[in-house]
């Protein structure tokens, strides 16, 4: 091959990979546009002044921007306390899920024992019933504990979700097989493989789960408005509805909106912390896939 | 496997085992069998409830508007799942790369998944509109008359269809996406090696190792748009409601606005016993198709 | 050795005397309120009420709790079915029937004062079986409200109390000539513009042992034609043709001549660039109008019934309620008393507020049975049918008939 062949292709390469890069960007920026849209329209709403916007129209550009309907949200509700109550159900209920679905989920996934498919399946079917129906026997058995207007009630029944362990199972059972083997003959028991090998790589989809649970927790409005109807228990969803008033009341769509960009984005600061987990390690060869 | 024998490893199990199931037993089996014993009973929660033996069950096998709502499950079901399994690959799979900035996309996509379906079905149900709104402007565009959407019972399912594929793609997508990062760089290594090209890659390797995350994704989606309700709650006008009628929102007017939580409860259990057969189908099948590492 | 017994449990009983009276004063009660109706924008205020029933009676201590109106009645259930109610609580008009057949509410009527200045009419509403089962607190009803402007540029008078439909009609058209994009009027056809226009042509949904629904009779028939005639004139617009737009927001961008909304709407249309007024709804046999109550009631087994009791009549009868809600434009105090509300009268717009009395005397309330959310469901989707056009009249509420007679079984 002659030098200027040599050349000649390394450019024709060099292009393919700029039109590559150039497509893949207009692929994500397109994608982008389409899942932003909400959000853009939320947050346009929430910088309205009319102070009875009739109906919730999306006009883009607020004319003229203000952010009088947050200054109303933090007036009529008591955002502090709430979000608190959020955080803290919250962040004590994913903690609390990732904890016991992957201990769950070890136990199916890397031992074998008699009946193993038939709890996961137990597992399973408290999936297929939809919740609403199991709302109120639940919301008896937390009268009954006296567990109504408490943290435990809001926290405590979520955390049993068989989602959790349904997800950290797949991901178990995609480890290699004999990644134990060698840590039990140096003497290791399995909390020690539990936590020193398993846990470790499973980052993904640990990630994954925390951002799914939090999520869980932070959006759940049915539970938490049974559970606590004190002020000193309320939660962001629940205490963001009273904003709409009923059908013979007007309803302040900007102050709901402003409501609902507040309740956002702790959630996608949850995303952008957790989501680091999903950067592998670059190999030693340093090239990626 | 080693330290899997005898009393030794049941210590184990019931040590791994318990918290989690304790609670479950507690606070989901509980309730589930509590409604169970509802199914027989007629109750409108501010009296005591009384026994009616089947009498919910004949009359569901009646109950034309619950039939009628299956059938709308089951065309959203069939609808919703492929569109939302192979976009949401496609979007896992262009969010996997290197490229700089991608954290900014991977959280736009989760914006959907993270957002109330109280605001977003406002913003669709604009999007729907049939005069106004973006999505049939956009068709006119490109010369297509475009339907009623949420004003007309025949294609107001469709509208929320689209909505649910919308707003899960970031939800399956980033169970993808952790399924991609565990498979082993070595193997596209080594088919790199051997000349193979992207595309083969794709097929050889990255869609066959993931395949423990399609199933969970599969098994998720069915069990979660079997019990569809909430767009289809919050965005159909309310004429247009006779097409899109589905069952959890039967099970939600009965047991909550027509007082009838008995009968909410057979209703639950009759849609249950539809999942848990597809599931179980499911369950059987995976040995056909999901390769585990072994 | 028995002296020390004997000290152990003085002390033991001493502490156990204390305990579950830590919290409290010695004789006080704490009663339970449950509502929806402060929520977003008029929790201070009730929060004032309650303060000065506490100050009236320092031995009861009002907890209050709310729920977002959409979700109370499912909450209220569940507390009726956790076994743990609340002591007061709000019920409207349409969901008071359900409780009261159920035996779960306490009769008031040896409890409230026989001077309390309750609208009769109103008091009446919540009564059930001969018992006084809840207070009325609050009324609203809904009236033609419209543009004055629209009015004056078509040239035709303004509406009077004695309009009929036909009226109506003929004013609609000459506003709607007005131009492609202004409308004549706007009254939707559903469940409760359809049971009020039947009222006013002599029509109930039911024979008088609410034992058949008379629904599909010629009077009721032939309101519901009245109704669907503005849209087959074109001088409404159906569904479609409002795309998704507020009737109320058509009325405020000054593009509807005449509206049939709720007097809740004042505030909102406070700002538009247009002078508007009230009146009574046209009639037809004769007038009838919306009588919107929201009331309040006690449990039945409640702990404290007098102070339980004593807390309704404060919350809806009393002086300072009234003044309270009035004041603070929340809402309307159902009692017979002119001067708590001439705050009330003297705002403007609207100029015309003593309409708003003025309906009182022709009130239609709800019909209601016992399933009432199934049949209010039944008669939305033959009516939405019949506004789109896909069923005439008769052969829907024929159809409405037979599904309003398997839920009266």
């Amino acid at each position: 091959m002659t030098l200027a062949s040599t050349q000649v292709n390394r450019t024709l390469r060099q292009s393919k990979q700029i039109a590559a890069g150039i497509l893949q960007y207009a692929a994500l920026g397109l994608l982008a546009l389409v899942m932003l849209i909400p959000f853009v329209w939320m947050l346009s709403t929430s910088l309205k002044t009319t102070q009875y916007v009739l109906s919730a129209t999306p006009q883009f550009i607020p004319d003229p921007l203000t952010i009088d309907s947050y200054k109303t949200l933090f007036d009529l509700m008591p955002m502090d306390r709430m979000m608190i109550n959020s955080i803290v159900v919250a962040v004590v209920g994913t903690l609390g899920q990732i904890l016991f679905s992957a201990m769950a989920a070890y136990a199916f996934a890397r031992m074998t024992w008699r009946g193993q498919n038939a709890v996961f399946l137990l597992y399973l079917i408290t999936m297929m019933i939809p919740s609403q129906v199991t709302l109120i026997p639940l919301f008896i058995l937390m009268r009954q504990l006296g567990w109504v207007n408490s943290y435990q009630g809001l926290i405590l029944p979520g955390l049993f979700s068989a989602f959790g362990t349904f997800l950290l199972r797949q991901s178990f059972l995609s480890l290699p097989r004999d990644l134990e083997e060698a840590a039990f003959m140096d003497g290791a028991n399995h909390f020690t493989i539990f936590w020193r090998i398993i846990l470790p790589l499973s980052k993904p989809a640990l990630a994954t789960l925390s951002v799914l649970s939090f999520m869980q927790y932070w959006n759940s409005y049915l539970w938490p408005l049974f559970v606590a109807r004190e002020d000193l228990f309320m939660t962001l969803p629940v205490g963001l509805a009273k904003l709409q008033g009923g059908p013979r009341a007007l309803t302040q769509w900007n102050v709901v909106m402003a409501g609902a960009v507040i309740t956002v984005l702790p959630m996608l600061i949850v995303y952008l912390f957790a989501q680091k987990w999903f950067i592998r390690s670059v190999t030693l060869s340093g090239i990626k896939g | 496997m080693a330290g899997n024998r005898g009393i030794h490893k049941w210590k184990w199990v019931i040590f791994f085992l318990s918290p989690s199931l304790i609670g479950l037993l507690v606070f989901m089996i509980g309730p589930i069998l509590y409604s169970l014993r509802l199914t027989f009973f007629e109750w409108n929660l501010i009296s005591d409830a009384h026994y009616i033996g089947l009498d919910n069950f004949r009359e569901l096998y009646h109950d034309t508007d619950f039939h009628q709502a299956f059938k709308h499950t089951l065309t959203y079901i069939a609808l919703y799942t492929p569109s939302v399994m192979v976009l949401a690959l496609a979007t896992a799979l262009l969010l996997n790369r290197p490229l700089r900035g991608i954290a900014f996309f991977r959280a736009a996509t989760f914006v959907p998944v993270v957002s109330s379906w109280v605001v977003v079905s406002l913003m669709w149900r604009w999007i729907f509109n049939p005069r106004f709104g973006l999505l049939n402007y956009g068709l006119v565009q490109i010369g297509i008359t475009g339907p009623n959407w949420l004003f007309d019972p025949d294609s107001a399912l469709y509208a929320l269809i689209i909505a649910g594929v919308w707003k899960d793609i970031g939800f399956i997508a980033v169970m993808f996406l952790a399924g991609l990062q565990s498979i082993s760089d070595t193997y596209y290594e080594a088919a790199r090696i051997d000349g193979a090209k992207v595309w083969q890659q794709l097929r050889f390797i990255t869609l066959p190792m993931l395949t423990p995350t399609t199933f969970f994704a599969l098994i998720i989606s069915l069990i979660n748009s079997f019990q569809v309700f909430e767009q289809a709650w919050l965005m159909p006008e309310d004429f247009a409601r006779s097409g899109t009628s589905v069952v959890v929102e039967q099970i939600v007017n009965n047991a909550f606005r027509y007082n009838r939580m008995g009968y909410a409860a057979a209703m639950s259990w009759v849609l249950f016993a539809v999942i848990f057969v597809v599931t179980l189908v499911q369950l059987v099948l995976q040995k056909r198709w999901v390769h585990y590492e072994s | 050795m028995s002296r020390k017994l004997f000290v152990l449990a003085l002390v033991t009983m001493l502490l156990g005397a204390m305990v579950p009276g830590a919290s409290f004063a010695q004789d006080e009660q704490m009663i339970r309120y449950f509502n929806f109706s402060s929520d977003p924008d008029h929790v201070e205020d009730l929060q004032a009420i309650v303060d000065a029933f506490e100050a009236e009676n320092p031995t009861i201590k009002v907890e209050v709790s709310s729920a977002p109106y959409a979700d109370y009645f499912t909450l209220l259930q569940a507390d009726f079915a956790g076994g743990d109610p609340p002591d007061v609580f709000e019920l409207n008009y349409e969901n008071f029937v359900s409780y009261a057949a159920n035996d779960v509410l306490l009769d008031v009527s040896s409890y409230v004062s026989a001077d309390a200045p309750y609208y009769p009419r109103a008091l009446a509403a919540f009564q059930y079986d001969g018992k006084q089962l809840a207070l009325p607190e609050t009324f609203s009803t809904v009236l033609l409200f419209y543009n004055k402007d629209l009015f004056d540029q078509a040239g035709i008078e303004y509406p009077t109390a004695e309009w009929t439909w036909d009226d109506a009609m003929e004013a609609a058209k000459a506003i709607r000539a007005l131009g492609d994009d202004i409308w004549g009027i706007y009254s939707p056809i559903q469940f409760w513009e359809f049971y009020k226009k039947a009222a006013q042509n002599n029509c109930a949904f039911f024979n008088e042992d609410m034992t058949e629904s008379t629904i599909n009779s010629p009077e009721c028939v032939a309101a519901l034609e009245t109704m669907v005639s503005f849209v087959t004139e074109d001088v409404m617009p159906d569904e479609i043709e409002l795309g998704g737009v507020a009737n109320e927001e058509l009325f405020a961008q000054g593009k509807l001549g005449m509206v049939v909304i709720g007097t809740w709407m004042f505030a909102a249309f406070q700002e538009v660039p247009f002078a508007w007024d009230i009146q009574l709804e046209p009639g037809m046999a004769q007038k009838g109008h919306h009588f919107f109550s929201n009331g309040v009631a006690v449990a039945k087994d409640t702990e404290y019934p007098e102070a339980a009791a004593a807390f309704a009549q404060f919350l809806t009868a009393s002086e300072t309620a009234a003044t309270v809600r009035v004041d603070t434009g929340w809402e309307l105090p159902a009692l017979d008393q002119p001067e708590y509300f001439q705050s009330y009268l003297e705002q403007t717009p609207p100029d015309n507020r003593e309409a708003v009395f003025q309906a009182l005397e022709s009130p239609v309330v709800p019909p209601v049975i016992e399933r009432q959310t199934e049949m209010q469901d039944a008669l939305t989707s033959v009516l939405s049918a019949v506004a789109l056009g896909e069923l005439d009249p008769q052969t829907a509420l024929d159809t409405a008939k037979d599904q309003i007679d398997s839920l009266l079984e």
